[in-house]
C-alpha cells in the first residue's frame, strides 16, 4: 500500500494510516499474527475444536435433549467389548491393507508406463487424461457405477468375469469378497492423482542418470530398483501418507456399494461410528469411535512418518 | 518383432486407457437405454433404442438442478473462502517474523494428518447450536481452513527471492503491500493449482455433506446421488442417469481445461513435498 493514490484519502484518515503503519513497523510481531488469524479462528473452531469436543462428548451418556450424564470412559469399555466394534476394526486394516498397495502399485504402473513411454509418443495426454479423469468424480459417482458393474446376473463385468470363470466370486454379496471389490471401485477412483505425482517426481529426476545408467549396462529392472524407486521416495512418502489416511476413513463407497454388508462383512469404522451415531443416537459411543479412528490414523501415519523419515520432506 | 517394438506401446497405452473408462461408458450408455435393455442377459451394449426417459424422470420428480446449484454455491463459497483465509496465513508463516510462529505451524503439520470428517459427531452438534445445520455456510466452513492450501502456499512464497520483498519494503511498501503488489503475481499458478484442487475437494465432499444437509432441496449433489439411490435400489435407469448428469459438469470442465486441472494437481501433488 502507500505506492498509488495517497493523496486521494482524506487527511485524518491518511493520518490514521500512517500511526498504524508505525505501530506495525515498531511491533512486526503483532502484524504476523494478525495475517494468520482468520485461518487460524476458522481452524481452531472448525478442526481443533472438534477434536477437544469429541473427547469430551465421549466421557458422556450423550443426550442433549434430556441432559447428559458424565460417564468417564464407559463408552470406550463398552465399544471394547462389542464384537461388532472389533469387526469394524478388522475390517478397516483388511480394507487398508488391499486398497492402499493397490492405489499406490496401479498409480506407479500408470506413472512409469506414461513417463517411459509417453515421449515422443502422440496421443499421450489422451491416455493420461482417461487414467487421471475418475479422481475428479465424487465417491456416489464411483460407488454408483461399480455398484452396477458388479450387479449379480446383469453387472457387466459380473457377467463377463462369471462366464469366463465359472468359479469366479459374486462380488458384493459374498462376505469374503465385499471389501476386495470395494478396494477395487476406490483403485479406479484415486489411482489417477497418484500417477500425477510419481509422474511429477520421474520428471525431476536428471536424464543424465539414465544415460549413465545404460552405459553401464543396465537392465530396466535394475533401473527401476536403484534408481527410480530410491530418487523417487518422496512423492512415494506423500502418495502414502495420503493414501492411507484416505484409506482409513473410507466411508462413502461401502455405504453405498454394499451398506456395510452382506450382513457386517464390509463395515469399516467410519460406518460403524455412522450407525451408531445417527441411526442408534447412540452419540456418546459413536464419538469414543470416532476418537479411536482418529487416534489410529494419527499413530499409523505418524509411525509411517517416523519410520519412513517423511518429516524431512514436509518441511 | 520390429513391429512389436513400434507399436507395443501403443497398444499397452491405449488398451489400458479404453480399459479405464469403460466404467464412464457403461454409466452413459445405462443412463440412455430402455429399463428392458439395462436388464437383459448377456449386458447389450448397443441399446434397442436411445431414449432419454430416466433423464427426464430425473428433471421431472427430483430437484436435480437445485441440487446442481446447491453443489455449485458451497463449492465456490469454500473455494473463495479459503483462498482469502489461507494466503495471507501463509504469507505471515512463511515471510513475517512472530513469536511462535514455527510453533504453530508445527502443529498445523500434525493436524494434516488428521482427517476432520472423522469428527462429524462434535461437527454435528456445534452446528447444531450455530443453527447452521441444513445451510451452505454450515457444510462449507469445515471445509475452509484446510491445512494442505496453507502448506503448498508456504511452499511456494518461501521460494520467492528475499531481494524483491527488499526492494518494495525500501520504496515503502507495507506487508500487505508485499503481499498484494509482490507475492501474488508471481503465484497465481499455485494460487490456480490450489483453487482447482480445494474445488473439486468441495465438490465432492461426501461424508460431512450427507450429515450436515438432511433437507433434499438444501443437498449438493454428491448426497442427492445416495438419496436417489437409496430411494430405488433397483431402478438402475434413473440411478444411473443421475451420476452421469451428477458427472457431466465435471466431463465438460476436465475437457475444457484439461491441461490446466492436470498442471493443478501435479502442483497440488508434488508442491506440498516442496
Amino acid at each position: 500500500m502507500g505506492l498509488k493514490g495517497r493523496g486521494a484519502i482524506p487527511a485524518p484518515f491518511s493520518k490514521m494510516r500512517k500511526r498504524i503503519g508505525r505501530f506495525f513497523y515498531r511491533h512486526p510481531g503483532v502484524e504476523g499474527f494478525l495475517f494468520a488469524l482468520p485461518y487460524m479462528a476458522l481452524w481452531a473452531v472448525f478442526l481443533a475444536w472438534p477434536v477437544v469436543y469429541g473427547i469430551y462428548i465421549s466421557l458422556f451418556d450423550w443426550d442433549p435433549l434430556r441432559g447428559s450424564r458424565f460417564v468417564g470412559l464407559a463408552n470406550y469399555l463398552e465399544l471394547f467389548r462389542e464384537p461388532r466394534f472389533w469387526n469394524a476394526v478388522t475390517n478397516t486394516f483388511k480394507f487398508a491393507g488391499m486398497a492402499i498397495p493397490l492405489i499406490l502399485g496401479l498409480g506407479l504402473v500408470f506413472a512409469l508406463m506414461v513417463w517411459g513411454w509417453g515421449r515422443k509418443r502422440r496421443g499421450i495426454v489422451v491416455v493420461q487424461a482417461s487414467l487421471f479423469f475418475p479422481y475428479l468424480l465424487t465417491v456416489s459417482i464411483v460407488a454408483i457405477v461399480w455398484k452396477w458393474l458388479l450387479e449379480r446376473d446383469v453387472g457387466l463385468f459380473q457377467h463377463f468375469l462369471s462366464s469366463v470363470l465359472p468359479s469366479a466370486p459374486v462380488f458384493l454379496t459374498e462376505p469374503a469378497w465385499a471389501l476386495p471389490a470395494i478396494a477395487i471401485a476406490t483403485a479406479w477412483w484415486l489411482a489417477g492423482y497418484r500417477m500425477l505425482v510419481f509422474q511429477a517426481g520421474l520428471e525431476e529426476i536428471p536424464v543424465e542418470l539414465f544415460e549413465s545408467a545404460e552405459i553401464d549396462g543396465a537392465l530396466p529392472y535394475h533401473k527401476l530398483v536403484h534408481l527410480i524407486l530410491p530418487l523417487l521416495k518422496p512423492s512415494l512418502l506423500f502418495a502414502l501418507v495420503l493414501t492411507t489416511i484416505s484409506a482409513f476413513r473410507t466411508f462413502g463407497q461401502v455405504l453405498i456399494m454394499t451398506e456395510g454388508g452382506p450382513g457386517w462383512a464390509s463395515e469399516v469404522l467410519a460406518l460403524y461410528l455412522y450407525r451408531v451415531g445417527f441411526d442408534y443416537f447412540d452419540i456418546g459411543k459413536a464419538a469414543a469411535s470416532g476418537v479411536v479412528l482418529l487416534f489410529l490414523i494419527l499413530v499409523i501415519t505418524l509411525l509411517g512418518v517416523r519410520i519412513l523419515g517423511l518429516k524431512s520432506e514436509l518441511q | 518383432m520390429k513391429w512389436i517394438k513400434r507399436y507395443g506401446p501403443y497398444l499397452v497405452l491405449y488398451g489400458v486407457a479404453f480399459l479405464w473408462i469403460i466404467p464412464i461408458l457403461w454409466m452413459a450408455d445405462t443412463a440412455f437405454k430402455p429399463t428392458r435393455d439395462i436388464f437383459s442377459i448377456p449386458p447389450k451394449w448397443i441399446p434397442s433404442h436411445f431414449t432419454t426417459e430416466h433423464v427426464e424422470r430425473l428433471f421431472a420428480e427430483w430437484p436435480f438442478a437445485r441440487w446442481l446449484l446447491n453443489s455449485l454455491v458451497v463449492a465456490s463459497f469454500v473455494t473463495l473462502g479459503s483462498l482469502v483465509v489461507s494466503v495471507p496465513a501463509a504469507f505471515s508463516f512463511s515471510r513475517l517474523r512472530w513469536r511462535g510462529r514455527d510453533a504453530v505451524f508445527m502443529f498445523l503439520l500434525v493436524f494434516m494428518l488428521l482427517p476432520w470428517q472423522v469428527n462429524v459427531i462434535p461437527l454435528f452438534f456445534m452446528m447444531t447450536k450455530f443453527r447452521f445445520l441444513n445451510t451452505y455456510q454450515g457444510v462449507a466452513l469445515p471445509m475452509i481452513a484446510m491445512p494442505i492450501g496453507v502448506f503448498l502456499l508456504r511452499q511456494f512464497f518461501i521460494n520467492i527471492p528475499r531481494d524483491l520483498e527488499d526492494a518494495a519494503r525500501i520504496d515503502g511498501c507495507s506487508s500487505l503491500g508485499v503481499l498484494l503488489r509482490v507475492i501474488l503475481p508471481l503465484s497465481k499458478p499455485v494460487l490456480a493449482a490450489f483453487g482447482v484442487y480445494i474445488f473439486n475437494y468441495a465438490w465432492n465432499e461426501f461424508f460431512w455433506s450427507m450429515i450436515c444437509l438432511r433437507k433434499p432441496q438444501m443437498v449438493t449433489l454428491p448426497v442427492g446421488l445416495k438419496i436417489l439411490q437409496g430411494a430405488f435400489e433397483i431402478d438402475y435407469g434413473l440411478i444411473l442417469a443421475g451420476a452421469f448428469m451428477a458427472s457431466l459438469p465435471s466431463l465438460m470442465v476436465f475437457l475444457l481445461l484439461r491441461r490446466q486441472i492436470i498442471r493443478g494437481f501435479t502442483l497440488a501433488g508434488s508442491g506440498v513435498k516442496g
